[in-house]
């Protein structure tokens, strides 16, 4: 009777036990959710549902106030992947990126590892160099307007001065996209070069002094020390470098406006001419899909191919 | 837990409270007319007025708004500058239909179709009937371009055409007449060698990779841009121009490549007008709207003349460019006889004399070309009647009507694409076979795009 009687007192406390853990269960679940709602919130009308809007209209034909009007399949695929003019955006998106990417880097890199030597009024260079950071795109890119002027221009007034004939900066197709990679990379180097600066400076200097005991040279250290004890932060930087560089938008708008001949047509600018000159915004959602798509591949490559080289201490 | 709760709900509250004010920042000047409304002078009628006058046109409206608002008591007009008309038409189409729609909105003439499209706007025709308005008094060529089947769907504002300035200190240099200038393709290209000749340093002519100035050039030989009378009988379904017409554009430019008197500034307007005051070439193409900061600037005297034209075709004229003001429909009935009245003020021949001497614009209005300012400033100006003269001067047709089309800012660009392939040295036949081919792909496909 008495054993009964307390398995039936063991049965009841684990009936009683089973919803009060749910019920904890749940309410941790809610309070957990509680603290992600607000970014759950804003992710979903910021960035989800423009996501999933944009696929959507990139099926459709849509009206000049963006309303989609005929759906169209993947007819807004099809015609970009036969159209010259995207083609050669893609195009002048790759060589923009192979331009800018390396150039920036290896210069800020150089930069920030003379700007790391104790010096009396380093600070100064290291402003200097960082200065870029502090200009924005729009003026950065005024500024370079009127270095790239063909009749009052610094540039030609220079290469004038040479006896060298006159270039088109940013009317000759040859060069267009060059100097459109100049501006960039001017303006790259400041962040890039303050990231970089900062990784070096988080070195520990007991590996230098070890190296300086085994009589290791400079250029040794460099080598075996700082490149590698750099390399989470150079990965950082190249990544965010890459993905900027596809996004290019303000300085082409200022400088060539996609031209000469849609040299310097990048996808970014191109999405922007197709949506809000041309109004068609179905075949610009698909252009702003296929970049999505390539920077998440690039991206995704980069931690395949470029995180094994990387050395995290 | 209720805690946090509560503090979430506030902050999300808090910030979206922050983003609905961030989104309606823009029609600020009509929020607080509507609290001045209620409170104090509740029978004054607001009018909001989008436009896209930059510059000294801002100045120059700005004024006119002022004075209009000075002038009576009964509306309230704010002006409001909206950015470039590119611009303000995505804005427009962001807002259509709700409250922080404007009143009145202008746009360029190539807008036209677009806006009507929009089925977001009340044609003026409504009021200039009921109002038994006279049309009639405003410049002929200008009511020419926006009056559809005899209906006014918009009224006219801010008209320009395109003109060609010259370098009268150069011609004389090289031994050419300053009062007579060249008036056909030959003429000017005969012109650029001898300007060339005398003077290395100089180029001859320049034309701007512009959309628009291909338009005109079509226009001024008579050439149809668009199919079905330029779009103003039926949809248009392809180009309207024959290949003689479009490719004796191109090979004009290719011939001047090729002697060298040609200076390539590309699609920048301000580049072109610089290297012109900075005395690196003798002619160029440019609006009219530009001539009172060409004379004011130059340090030397200009020029201007009439756009130039094929030898063997007769000069037809210029189709007018600039913009209309449009009336936003779903407004209350008296927000739009406000915005009505104040169109009507901007037509008066004062204002348009105000206006025309301020900018470089026309007078729509020709009896402002009676005003004491408007003689005045002809009288020290004389090139400012030139382009007056070339305006009255246009043979009414379909051709120098205009085209009337949707998808017209992505055929200038189409168009500017082809004419840098020749400033670059690229080849006639395929620069323009290849723009022929994507300007019908682009009819093609806004008709698609219009579900008809």
């Amino acid at each position: 009777m008495s054993m009964t009687n307390a398995a039936q007192i063991n049965e009841t406390t684990v009936f009683d036990m089973e919803p009060v853990k749910k019920k904890q269960r749940i309410k941790s679940f809610m309070k957990g959710m509680a603290f992600l709602l607000p970014s759950i919130i804003l992710f979903s009308v910021f960035l989800f549902y423009p996501m999933f809007r944009t696929i959507y209209l990139s099926f459709f034909l849509t009206k000049a106030n963006g309303d989609p009007t005929v759906f169209v399949g993947l007819e807004n695929y099809i015609n970009m992947f036969s159209s010259p003019i995207f083609l050669k955006s893609m195009k002048s998106t790759f060589l923009f990126v192979l331009y800018t990417v390396p150039a920036s880097v290896i210069i800020s890199l150089f930069l920030s590892i003379i700007a790391n030597e104790k010096l009396k009024g380093i600070g100064f260079f290291r402003t200097m160099y960082s200065s870029t950071m502090g200009v924005s795109v729009a003026a950065a890119s005024v500024f370079w307007l009127y270095l790239f002027n063909p009749s009052m221009g610094l540039l030609n007034q220079v290469l004038g001065s040479f006896g060298i004939e006159a270039i088109g900066w940013l009317t000759d197709p040859k060069w267009a996209l060059l100097s459109v990679s100049i501006t960039t990379i001017w303006m790259n180097i400041g962040f890039t070069f303050l990231i970089l600066l900062g990784g070096l400076q988080s070195i520990d200097s007991s590996l230098y002094e070890s190296a300086d005991i085994e009589g290791a040279g400079y250029l040794y250290k460099l080598r075996r020390v700082t490149i590698p004890m750099l390399s989470p932060t150079m990965f950082f930087v190249i990544t965010v470098t890459i993905i900027n560089a596809f996004q290019s938008f303000g300085q082409i708008d200022i400088l060539t406006q996609g031209g000469p001949i849609n040299e310097t047509n990048l996808i970014v600018y191109s999405i922007y001419r197709e949506a809000f000159v041309n109004y068609k915004f179905g075949s610009a959602s698909a252009q702003a899909i296929v970049l999505f798509i390539l920077i998440l591949l690039m991206t995704a490559l980069q931690f395949k191919l470029g995180e094994r080289k990387v050395h995290y201490q | 837990m209720k805690k946090l709760l509560a503090f979430l709900t506030l902050g999300l509250l808090l910030f979206l409270a922050a983003c609905s004010s961030e989104g309606g920042s823009a029609k600020e000047p009509g929020n607080n007319g509507d609290t001045s409304d209620s409170a104090e002078n509740a029978e004054k009628q607001e009018v909001t007025f989008w436009h896209s006058m930059g510059g000294a046109g801002q100045e120059a409206l700005n004024k006119i708004v002022e004075e209009y608002n000075t002038s009576q008591d009964g509306i309230q007009v704010n002006a409001e500058y909206q950015g470039t008309y590119d611009e303000s038409l995505t804005k427009f189409n962001a807002v259509a239909g709700s409250d922080s729609a404007p009143s009145v909105i202008q746009t360029f003439e190539i807008g036209t179709m677009s806006m009507i499209n929009s089925g977001q706007i009340t044609p003026i025709q409504e009021f200039v009937d009921a109002d038994s308005y006279d049309m009639s008094g405003l410049e002929e060529n200008i009511t020419n371009y926006y009056s559809l089947d005899g209906k006014f769907y918009s009224m006219p504002f801010n008209s320009s055409t395109p003109v060609m300035y010259y370098n009268k200190d150069a011609f004389k240099a090289a031994g050419l007449d300053p009062e007579t200038p060249p008036a056909t393709y030959e003429e000017v290209e005969e012109a650029s060698k001898k300007i060339v000749e005398s003077n290395p340093e100089m180029k001859g002519f320049a034309l701007q990779a512009y959309g628009w100035l291909w338009e005109q050039l079509l226009a001024n030989q008579g050439a149809l841009l668009l199919n079905n009378d330029n779009g103003r009988t039926d949809t248009p379904t392809e180009i309207g121009w024959t290949e003689e017409e479009g490719k004796s554009i191109l090979e004009w430019v290719k011939r001047m490549v090729d002697d060298e008197t040609f200076a390539n500034y590309g699609t920048n307007g301000d580049n072109m007008m610089a290297g012109f005051l900075a005395g690196d070439v003798s002619m160029f193409l440019q609006s009219s709207a530009s001539s009172r900061d060409v004379i004011d600037n130059a340090p030397f005297e200009v020029g201007i003349a009439y756009l130039p034209h094929p030898e063997d075709k007769e000069r037809q004229g210029v189709v007018i460019g600039g913009a209309s003001l449009w009336m936003i429909d779903g407004k209350s009935e008296e927000e739009q006889k406000a915005a009505w009245e104040f169109m009507k003020y901007l037509q008066t021949p004062e204002i348009q004399a105000e206006w025309h001497v301020g900018t470089g614009y026309f007078a729509i209005n020709p009896g402002a070309y009676e005003e004491q300012v408007v003689k005045d400033a002809h009288a020290e100006k004389p090139q400012l009647q030139v382009t007056v003269d070339q305006l009255q001067d246009t043979k009414a047709s379909y051709a120098t009507q205009g085209a009337l089309m949707d998808m017209l800012p992505e055929g200038r660009k189409i168009m500017e694409t082809a004419l840098e392939k020749i400033y670059n040295g690229g080849d006639v036949d395929e620069a323009y076979n290849t723009a022929v081919e994507q300007f019908n792909v682009a009819i093609e496909q806004a008709n698609a795009a219009r579900g008809e």
